[in-house]
């Protein structure tokens, strides 16, 4: 040490596409702050869309082009290895797709500081005020997004939890209608959210005490040599596990998931439960299965049962909701326990765990198709007051709108996992890596679960197509361009990993095949 | 940690140091809570938050008993003194301080740090690390946050920015329509 | 002798046989999507698709006897589904699924044209059609499928259509309320047949039944059991055999041509199908099989014994149905030399079966809609061609010498005396009964006094309605001689199923033969004397504690409630389930439904982030604790 600091290596071109993202979010605080008003939805938008489609090209260019890296980046903070670029595509891909929902209607709020119901509210609407700073923060968050599954040690993986929900919190926010739902939808999410990174970060703490360091790698060397310190190593990563569990909304940390899914503008739930659900799964199977990989004696038992309770939960609560959103919403969770399965799936052999993860990963792309095309059309059916969200409003849309129930039905169906939608093959993948790997009662609750699930999707397409209309049902928008190529998207996506899921299992299974690098 | 830990008796003059000072730490939390003076609260906070930072000067990291000093010390308790002038809570003693709550929230105070102690206690009884003069000093710390923890850094910078728009999208009120 | 090997075949009528498939579904899909644009033709339409699809399979079946018979198993790639994981999706032509698809497509059309003139002044007829051909597709799919995943889709498929069409008067509570019926209990033999697959192809790793087959006597025992048991529970499901037979008298509930097509003559035979089917893996098996031969016997009692006791003449016939399943499955379960009569039986099942719905369906039409047989009487002379067909279908259905169910159920009882006596005399009784409770079907319908009620004026149906029944009674004569006799179905059959070691010889004077005839003779010379020639009284007498048995489906509903429906209420009352309104009214009354259980709800999902709050810090403790425990094992 002669008084310089050394300088960093980075390798820009292997994290360019998250660059990309946070470097437009930061040109567009500046548009912001310097545009004219008039102009800043004009430059946002295809600033939006075009640094996601570029991030997405980046990514595509790295993999293919360019091929896997073995280690990681940035001074050992990001691995940007096979599963991470995989992830990185699905969630540029999910990202757009929900920002081109974001841009189809007017779903934000006029004034975020106007009380609800107040004459300013009604002044800012007269006045067609609109939040465009939406777009910014929108990118912040995907820009965690993109961080929170490739971070390679702890702390990275804190700070990406961060900038990942920090503005989602602020977006739950922002709904233009039942505004004080959302609201308090708002305030709920960022409580809990911040109580849950409190675990989190309490547990990195411990396993720091144990390990004597925050890197995945390192702390995975630990768990096979240090003994005597099994306390902290417990405490440690049962708190981190709360802290992940939480994110993707496994039971009994799922309370959040119904009411913040209700209660956000709609185009942002699309975004929560695609893009937030892949990157949360990507970093569980990340800290799991490098960071604690030794450890897997102890935590697939516990996993185990948070598997179980939470396709249980989410399959027998989402039976009893009148709130579609709310519907999708514990469907949601119940997806995150089938995913779960696929996390336990672990085995001596790399084959197994490559198995899994492709699984995994095929399951994320199809099920965040299909729910953001399920939230898409949500968006489109409409009643005087805002959406349509209670399902009895839903009764009868069959005859009035066939080709738009029909859609819905078909997401649905693709939910409960018939064959030939994308939501079969993504449970069969999983469920069949669990099988192999060993874990057969599992994979008889999922499939239990599953039916029960089907019992309730097949309910809504009954009511929408065998029940009579309402005289004053709800009325179906003419969707906007983006909307109506975020339902096309998503109904293609679907059709085509139910019916010829082959390209992208291989995808999947290259990019799984190198695991995760240490 | 594969150092062969020395006695505890004699204690050395720093053990003995920072002993005191987590004894003024825990005597000043304690009057925090106890006072019945909302002003006198915050000033034992001072004093707490201080005897932390000379907690951290004993054991060599110095930057971050320097941070304590400036942030807990300075900025948090001055925001907290402005906070309560600003909503004109009375000064000199007030009776209502107390909550029926107290002995339930005493005992969820003791049962965490029985917790905290018991954790830190079962991890750490064998562990020892020797002081090393210079190694919390900002230049080794600086060093390591600009080289090993540059991108976690950048991250939270972005994420701080995050939060001023979001902070600016809830509160500015002066938004006017497009057209 | 070992079944024939699969050949890769491409070419001619077999090597369209999507097309069987394709006709019915591109109909569906036209008169579904189409909307009100398509009620003028829908129906023609419908019975075009479905005569379409018979000429193929005619076709077809042509093409294969062009074959040398270790040739007929024909197998068409049809496309790559996913190379590595699952299987390539193809069908296979071979006797077995030609004989179903013969059976589908022709007993299909009958029907299509039938429900013209029984569904001609119903306002939802075009989608009754409609449902009809996604029916038929799907039926097709299931038995042409050359793998289980395929076969499972036409599974789901068949149950789809049949909860659509049960619920077809969905204005009828009991309608909505047996489709939802069917559609439950069918759920749970699904999963059965699901779990089946899937350890089918964590043992094989394959679904194809080219390759799983000749691989089974690879397994272990075990294995072997556990998927035959799985399968076995499938099969339960969807034919209706004990103990999920229960949704099958409710599903009277759909329009008649659906009873007589989806409820008797094809879609309860698909659990015999897959039994057939996967013969090989049954025969390595032979708990499994000694399972389903008491499954079987069992169902077909109980069948019987249930029709005895029923004044709906649907669900006399429907508790007739049951039995007659009982003994396809009876056969299916004693292997090879019980494949061909299984198969023979069902066939000819299907015509006399669909014939005698169909009358029944006739009959209903001339009486307003009247089901209850105690409000009928000496209905012969005033439909004298229904009476005539029933007739035939009457004699077939109970065995009387030389019509096709003599030759079939009588192929069944001997080889089942010849397998295991108990089963044997089992089935002899069976037929006894069979006798009986027919017979009072038809002294009760036919004959005796008039008892008809109110401004019932019954007449003969149009052409258009007897004609198929004269059609399918003509089946009913002459198709069991024709198969059995000479053993010509069993030579025909063997590629797919194989031969016994010694075929069996038609013996018309054996003992057995002799006492089930005399059986059924005393059945039906006491149902004459009870219904026939005495009065038979307007309101059903109380009966002893058996009719009561018997009335109530021998408890089943009751044993499911107690068994499944309750723990099931139990256990979800957590989350307010099977809200009594939510299982109620699901297509009418949904909303209300939900809007009671929500209330209750809340209770779980307060709403207050203190108590989320709590719940997470539960949970962590929780986490916490179990890592302890697992981690300390």
């Amino acid at each position: 040490m002669n008084g310089t600091i050394q300088a960093p290596t980075i390798e820009y071109a292997l994290l360019a596409p998250m660059l990309v993202v946070f470097g437009a979010a930061i040109v567009g605080v500046l548009v912001e702050a310097f545009a004219p008003r008039y102009l800043r939805s004009a430059i946002h938008v295809p600033l939006t869309l075009l640094s996601l489609a570029g991030a997405f090209a980046l990514t595509i260019w790295q993999a293919a082009a360019k091929g896997i890296p073995t280690k990681a980046a940035a001074m050992g903070a990001v691995a940007v290895d096979g599963p991470a670029l995989f992830i990185w595509g699905t969630i540029l891909v999910l990202a757009f797709v929900s920002v081109l929902l974001i841009k189809g209607e007017d779903h934000f709020v006029a004034a975020a500081s106007a009380v609800p119901g107040s004459a300013e509210e009604e002044q800012a609407l007269h006045e067609g005020a609109a939040h465009s700073e939406i777009y910014p923060l929108v990118l912040f968050a995907v820009g965690g997004m993109l961080l929170f599954p490739a971070a390679n040690d702890l702390l990275v993986a804190f700070v990406a939890l961060e900038v990942m929900s920090l503005p989602l919190y602020l977006l739950c926010g922002l709904a233009r209608r039942r505004r004080l739902l959302s609201q308090e939808a708002a305030v709920k999410y960022f409580l809990l959210g911040a109580f849950s990174s409190a675990f989190f970060l309490y547990g990195t703490a411990l396993l720091y005490g144990y390990a004597g360091s925050i890197d995945l790698a390192k702390i995975s060397t630990a768990v096979g040599s240090v003994g005597g310190q099994d306390t902290l190593l417990y405490i440690g990563a049962a708190m981190l596990g709360v802290g992940l569990l939480f994110k993707i909304g496994a039971a009994p940390f799922q309370a959040w998931k119904p009411d913040v899914y209700q209660g956000a503008p709609t185009p942002i739930t699309a975004l929560m439960a695609s893009g937030t659900l892949v990157a949360a799964f990507g970093a569980l199977v990340r800290v799991f299965w490098v960071g604690l990989g030794g450890l897997d004696w102890d935590w697939r038992p516990v996993l185990y049962g948070v598997a179980i309770l939470t396709m249980v939960v989410g399959a027998v609560l989402a039976i009893t909701q009148t709130d579609i959103k709310r519907m999708l919403a514990y469907s949601s969770i119940a997806h995150g326990g089938f995913l779960l399965v696929g996390v336990i799936a672990t085995g001596k052999a790399a084959a197994q765990n490559a198995s899994a993860l492709s699984g995994i990963l095929f399951y994320l792309v199809a099920y965040g198709f299909t729910t953001v095309g399920a939230f898409a059309v949500v968006t489109m059916v409409r009643d005087a007051g805002g959406e349509a969200w209670h399902l009895s409003r839903w009764a009868g849309l069959g005859k009035r709108s066939p080709l738009l129930a029909g859609i819905f039905a078909f997401f649905l169906l693709a939910f409960a996992g018939i064959p030939l939608t994308s939501g079969f093959f993504g449970k069969y993948a999983v469920f069949q890596a669990a099988v192999s790997g060993g874990a057969l009662p599992l994979v008889i609750v999922g499939v239990v679960a599953s039916a029960v699930a089907a019992f309730f999707y097949v309910r809504v397409i009954v009511l929408m197509f065998f029940s009579d209309p309402a005289a004053d049902g709800p009325s179906i928008v003419l969707p906007s361009r983006g909307t109506a190529a975020v339902v096309g998207l998503a109904v293609l996506a679907t059709v085509v990993l139910g019916v010829y899921p082959q390209p992208v299992l291989d995808l999947a299974h290259s990019a799984a095949q190198s695991l995760f690098v240490r | 940690m594969t150092l062969q830990a020395p006695g505890f008796w004699p204690p050395t003059g720093p053990e003995i140091v920072f002993l005191l000072l987590g004894v003024v730490a825990l005597g000043s939390a304690l009057l925090v809570v106890t006072t019945r003076q909302l002003v006198h609260a915050a000033l034992w906070l001072v004093v707490c938050f201080g005897a932390l930072a000379g907690g951290y000067l004993v054991l060599t990291a110095e930057f971050v008993a320097w941070v304590q000093v400036l942030i807990y010390v300075g900025a948090v308790v001055v925001l907290l003194l402005f906070g309560i002038m600003l909503t004109r809570a009375p000064i000199g003693r007030s009776a209502d301080l107390d909550s029926g709550n107290r002995w339930a929230a005493a005992l969820v105070a003791l049962a965490t740090a029985a917790v905290l102690v018991t954790v830190v206690v079962s991890g750490f009884r064998t562990a020892y690390a020797p002081l090393d003069p210079g190694q919390g000093a900002a230049k080794p710390l600086g060093s390591s946050i600009f080289r090993t923890w540059v991108l976690p850094f950048e991250a939270l910078s972005v994420l701080l920015l995050a939060a001023l728009v979001g902070a600016i999208v809830l509160s500015r009120t002066d938004i006017q329509g497009r057209k | 002798m070992e079944p024939a090997e699969f050949i890769t075949h491409s070419g001619g009528a077999i090597g369209v046989a999507w097309l069987m498939i394709a006709l019915p579904l591109v109909g569906a899909a036209v008169l579904l999507l189409g909307g009100r644009r398509t009620d003028r033709f829908g129906h023609l339409l419908g019975v075009v698709t479905a005569l379409a699809s018979f000429v193929v399979a005619v076709l077809a079946f042509v093409q294969l006897l062009g074959f040398a018979p270790g040739e007929r198993r024909r197998g068409i790639a049809l496309y790559d589904f996913i190379p590595g994981m699952a299987t390539k999706v193809g069908l296979l032509v071979d006797p077995l699924s030609i004989s179903f698809c013969l059976l589908i497509t022709g007993v299909g059309s009958l029907i299509h044209i039938y429900s013209i003139g029984y569904m001609a002044h119903d306002p939802g007829r075009r989608r009754f059609f409609a449902y009809l051909n996604l029916f038929v597709a799907a039926m097709l799919l299931l038995v042409l499928a050359d793998n289980y995943v395929a076969l499972f889709v036409g599974w789901e498929g068949v149950g789809l259509a049949s909860y659509l069409l049960i619920g077809f008067w969905q204005h009828k509570p009991s309608a909505a309320t047996a489709a939802k019926k069917a559609f439950i209990v069918n759920r749970v033999g699904d999963f059965g047949l699901l779990i089946g697959i899937f350890t089918i192809f964590a043992t094989f790793h394959s679904l194809k039944f080219a390759e799983v087959f000749p691989a089974a006597h690879g397994a272990s025992q075990g294995t072997l059991t556990a998927i035959g048991l799985l399968l076995l529970v499938g099969a339960c499901g969807k034919s209706a055999q004990l103990p999920l037979q229960s949704w099958l008298l409710d599903a009277m509930e759909g329009p008649t041509p659906v009873s007589a097509l989806i409820h008797a003559a094809t879609m309860v035979t698909a659990g015999v199908y897959l039994i057939v089917r996967s013969g090989v893996i049954f025969q390595a098996a032979e708990t499994a099989q000694l399972v389903v031969t008491i499954v079987g016997v069992a169902t077909l009692l109980a069948g019987a014994i249930i029709g005895t006791a029923k004044d709906d003449i649907k669900k006399a016939l429907a508790g007739s149905t049951m039995s007659q399943i009982g003994y396809m499955v009876l056969a299916a379960g004693i292997g090879p030399a019980g494949y061909a009569f299984a198969i023979a039986h069902l066939i000819t099942h299907g015509f006399f079966k669909a014939d005698l719905f169909l009358g029944a369906g006739s009959v209903m039409h001339a009486m307003n809609d009247e089901v209850n047989m105690r409000k009928y009487g000496a209905l012969r002379k005033a439909m004298p061609v229904t009476f005539a067909t029933f007739l035939i279908g009457y004699l077939a259905i109970i065995g009387f010498p030389l019509l096709s169910g003599y030759f079939t159920k009588d192929g069944i009882i001997e080889t089942a005396m010849e397998h295991n006596a108990i089963l044997g005399w089992l089935a002899v009784l069976g037929a006894g009964i069979t006798g009986f409770y027919m017979s009072r079907l038809v002294f009760m319908t036919f004959f005796g006094a008039k008892r008809w009620e109110g401004d019932a004026h019954p007449h003969e149906s149009p052409a258009v309605m007897t004609w198929p029944l004269i059609i399918l009674s003509a089946g009913a004569i002459f198709l069991g001689g024709f198969l059995i006799v000479g053993n010509r179905f069993m030579t025909f059959l063997s590629p797919a199923v194989g031969l016994p070691e010694h075929l069996p010889e038609f013996n018309p004077v054996s003992l057995t033969g002799l006492v089930t005839l005399a059986l059924v003779a005393v059945g039906a010379v006491f149902a004459w004397f009870r219904y026939g020639a005495a009065e038979v009284p307007a309101v059903a007498p109380r009966g002893s504690f058996l009719t009561a048995f018997a009335r109530r489906d021998l408890y089943g509903d009751a044993l499911n409630e107690a068994l499944f429906m309750r723990p099931g209420q139990w256990l979800t009352r957590l989350a307010v389930f099977f809200d009594n309104r939510g299982i109620d009214g699901v297509v009418n009354g949904l909303a209300a439904g939900i809007g009671g259980s929500s209330g209750r709800l809340r209770r779980i999902q307060t709403g207050f982030v203190r108590s989320y709050a709590l719940s997470i810090f539960v949970g962590a403790a929780l986490l916490v604790g179990a890592w302890f425990v697992v981690g300390n094992l």
